[in-house]
């Protein structure tokens, strides 16, 4: 199989996958207590309030109806009308979508290689004391929540020391966006720090460990050489898989660190519409996310692939 | 100083039988100074009237000067004297959770960004804990309070030029009382007012026939009532927030949705130009980072916070400006009337009388509130009647009535939501019943499980055996006293079921007469600590913060704040 059937086979099964995804999240949707028009108007809104309202908006017509509705505006390119902000979905979703990819994308520029180079440099070092430092310091920082992290950065370095803005959506250009979003980046770069290192030592110890890293060795090739050309390349595989998928996380989970920085990105919209019934809101944030983790997964495939023939055959076989 | 007759003599002769009746308590002791002026205002004396009656009685040198700070207000003053001219406040408001549509808006955010450009007949200014004209100068019920006529401000222009007369009043009164739309506003005014009874008299007046006598109909059209600002003819209510035009002190400038708002002066207000150039809110989806924005400096107010989680503003005196507003914005711990063992009233005595409230206030609410006595009237209604003795806690009491009852210990179960200190509140309800042998076991859920869909049987705010739910601060008691405790109110989460109670609240929301307020309120109150239908263990105050170098902030306890007097020194 070619590399562009596999990308078009991928493609494809990706659609399904948001097809279902769709269905999955609009039926789950329905068994949540309460109704759109309630959740938009309070509790304390009078029933023929109520009862005007989820007709103004459709939510009073059959589930089947409503959803064959909302597939009908997808076709066409169009995520429909959000029904708390009473505004199309693209625009808001789409603003939010970049703030997410701005956050999400400084976060990876920074712990994607001190996450692989922690894990290389623990590798060559195992069983050292700097192997153990790394694999503790990452492993801890893995699991502080990150409401701590946040507000101990917010304390220490935005109201102590006063070095760093701890509102992330102050900044204008491409500096100061940079400077406004650092304080928000590091909770997620302490989160992710250790899975990554810990995937890249793992993969690191096991390629040192190999037959052909233990003939090169013997060929006579300097170490630099066979960590380089051997080592390396073979493994950090598996550490592009978990990178791939924790872009989800990245662009859609970041409810909290959201919130305490100030910044509007996706997970505090797709937050909100579940809170509100808003389904095409939650529709298309589900949609956008997932679509995005199916990009995610299938260039970690195609590159896993490129790099290791055997998975792109595998389908033929 | 002695009473002028000849002076006061005069002025009764143009005055209605009602006001010169609150004319015969104030002479005769009975009505204090600031509840003639609260009472009068409800009325529609105007300022000028109840000024020259206080100084006939000799407290002029008293008059115009009521509190620029609530009770207990520890700064900011509304004085504008003195003001700088100039600048943008920042502030920091919660997120508006819904499209800024006038109808619909339920939300604190919501209705703050309301209160920015719309504005209301009457003002509840929670400041003064008065009653003020706004867009209505003044206003008069007929004898029996079923007939309300206001008469508008002249000279009033909308933001778009356009002069504001009755034909906008009118439409934006059908458009809230309207059953087909949807209107929150409606839950006022079920019952109250239907769109057929706001009737224009001329261009400058409107009358309101309402469906039964109402006598705090005032406060139904004042900010309190959040929705009701006054719309030219004809708005579209859905687009309302593209424009927000409105007549208030500030125009909107720019709304970006879940990211903040901008408004600029209204130099041609007709209460005179604003001292700011602008205002500019940030949205925040919680609490804390609004706190932490202060602290940062990358804003100068809080528009309205909760005790619970923000220490930091509250032990820095001096730091920071804390306006305190005495509030009806309460907790009420329902017990099902009709389930045992709760259908016994001395099993309910027995749960009130196990709560500690001055230890609640201070450990939920840092001292910023106030014990209730499991009756809606809040200390802050002029009409709540304060000689009613306050229940305190009593464990051998409430072993005892428990004990005569027959339930010396039973288990049962407490369902609340997930809002404020409402989870640590259940948790504190629980341990003070297991001092008296009652187990509880609690329900805590996200607010959209908890009430569901707001109806019996599809609810389990309204269902539960036990149910802890909030409310939010009203002007006046009627809305707490009808809907969650009346016969089939539409909120009886106790299922309290009382003829005698139904009566009572009936004659309470016709009175007009402060005194006759007062003693049924009375009659009220004693009757619900009696039977205990729900505890309400505490009123909490709302809260306004901002940085020494700002004055003139006018925030209310439902979440509006009010910038034409605002200022912010450099």
């Amino acid at each position: 199989m070619s590399i562009t059937l596999f990308i078009l086979r991928r493609l494809g099964l990706g659609i399904i996958t948001l097809f279902i995804l769709s269905l999955i999240v609009f039926f789950a949707a329905q068994v949540l207590p309460g109704d759109p028009a309630r959740a938009i108007l309070g509790p304390l809104a009078a029933p023929s309030a109520v009862k005007a309202l989820s007709h103004q908006l459709g939510t009073d017509k059959p589930v089947l109806s409503q959803y064959g509705t909302w597939v009908g505006h997808i076709v066409q390119g169009n995520f429909g009308t959000s029904y708390s902000y009473q505004q199309a979905v693209g625009p808001l979703l789409g603003k939010a979508l970049v703030k997410s990819l701005e956050l999400a994308t400084l976060a990876f520029v920074i712990v994607v290689p001190l996450g692989i180079g922690g894990g290389v440099v623990a590798a060559l070092n195992y069983g050292k004391p700097i192997d153990r430092i790394l694999s503790v310091f990452g492993l801890t920082a893995t699991v502080i929540p990150e409401l701590v992290s946040s507000i101990v950065l917010i304390l220490v370095f935005g109201l102590w020391l006063n070095i760093l803005p701890i509102s992330a959506s102050g900044g204008s250009g491409f500096g100061g966006t940079i400077y406004h979003l650092i304080l928000p980046a590091i909770p997620l770069v302490l989160v992710l720090f250790g899975y990554i290192e810990q995937m890249a030592r793992a993969g690191t110890v096991e390629a040192l460990n190999s037959d052909y890293a233990r003939t090169a060795t013997l060929k006579g090739l300097p170490r630099g050489v066979v960590i380089r050309r051997h080592v390396l390349r073979n493994s950090l595989l598996p550490t592009i898989t978990v990178i791939a998928t924790q872009t989800g996380y990245l662009i859609g989970g970041l409810v909290v660190v959201e919130t305490i920085f100030h910044w509007n990105g996706i997970g505090t919209l797709l937050l909100n519409a579940a809170t509100k019934k808003d389904f095409p809101m939650l529709e298309a944030c589900v949609l956008v996310i997932g679509a995005i983790y199916v990009l995610a997964t299938l260039v970690a495939d195609t590159t896993f692939s490129l790099l290791n023939p055997r998975i792109r055959y595998r389908g033929v076989e | 100083m002695g009473i002028d007759d000849r002076k006061l003599d005069a002025l009764r002769s143009e005055r209605t039988e009602l006001e010169n009746h609150y004319i015969d308590e104030l002479v005769a002791g009975r009505l204090d100074r600031r509840s003639f002026l609260r009472r009068g205002a409800v009325l529609g004396m105007s300022a000028s009237v109840m000024g020259a009656v206080l100084a006939a009685c000799g407290s002029a040198n008293k008059t115009g000067g009521s509190a620029t700070q609530a009770g207990g207000s520890s700064s900011s003053s509304t004085s504008s004297a003195a003001a700088t001219k100039g600048g943008t406040l920042k502030l920091a408001a919660e997120t508006p959770a819904t499209a800024i549509n006038p109808l619909i808006v339920d939300d604190a955010g919501g209705l703050c960004m309301l209160a920015q450009t719309g504005e209301f007949l009457t003002l509840d200014n929670n400041l003064k804990t008065q009653l003020e004209p706004s867009l209505a100068t003044s206003w008069k019920p007929n004898g029996n309070g079923t007939v309300w006529t206001f008469k508008l401000r002249s000279g009033v222009k909308f933001h778009n030029g356009q002069p504001m007369t009755a034909d906008d009043v009118v439409y934006t009164f059908q458009q809230l009382a309207d059953p087909k739309n949807a209107s929150n506003a409606l839950s006022t005014f079920q019952g109250v007012l239907k769109p057929t009874g706001v009737v224009k008299v001329d261009s400058g007046t409107v009358a309101f026939h309402l469906e039964a006598a109402n006598g705090n109909f005032p406060y139904l059209v004042s900010s309190d009532n959040y929705n009701a600002i006054i719309v030219p003819k004809g708005t579209d209510f859905a687009k309302w927030g593209k424009t927000m035009i409105g007549t208030g002190a500030f125009k909107l400038s720019s709304f970006a949705t879940n990211q903040g708002a901008q408004f600029t002066a209204n130099t041609s207000y007709w209460g005179g130009a604003p001292n700011l150039d602008g205002t500019a809110f940030t949205f925040y989806g919680s609490q804390q980072p609004q706190i932490l924005a202060l602290q940062g400096s990358s804003v100068d107010v809080i528009v309205q916070f909760v005790p619970s989680g923000a220490q930091a503003l509250l032990t820095n005196a001096g730091q920071y400006s804390i306006i305190k507003l005495k509030s009806s914005n309460h907790r009420e711990l329902s017990m099902r009337n009709d389930q045992t063992p709760f259908t016994d009233p001395r099993v309910r005595q027995a749960i009130a009388y196990s709560l500690d409230r001055p230890a609640m206030v201070q450990a939920l609410l840092q001292g910023y509130g106030e014990v209730g006595n499991d009756s809606p009237f809040a200390p802050s209604f002029p009409s709540t009647n304060t000689s009613v003795p306050q229940r305190t806690q009593n464990i051998a009491k409430a072993k005892q009535l428990l004990q005569a009852a027959g339930h010396s210990s039973f288990t049962t179960s407490l369902a609340t939501e997930q809002y404020e200190e409402i989870p640590q509140l259940a948790t504190v309800i629980q341990e003070a019943a297991s001092k008296i042998g009652v187990k509880i076991n609690l329900k805590v859920e996200t607010q959209s499980q908890y009430y569901g869909k707001a109806t019996f049987g599809n609810s389990d705010w309204l269902d539960a055996t036990m149910s802890l739910v909030d409310y939010g601060s009203r002007g006046v008691p009627n809305v707490f006293l009808s809907s969650p405790l009346e016969t089939g109110g539409p909120w009886n989460a106790a299922h309290f079921n009382n003829k005698t109670y139904d009566k009572l609240v009936a004659q309470y929301v016709a009175a007009v007469d402060l005194q006759v307020q007062r003693q049924i309120a009375g009659k009220i109150e004693t009757l619900l600590l009696q039977e205990t239908p729900l505890v309400i263990p505490y009123f909490i105050d709302g809260l306004t913060a901002s940085t020494p170098k700002v004055t003139g902030l006018n925030p209310t306890s439902t979440g509006q704040i009010f910038l034409q007097d605002a200022s912010i020194s450099a």
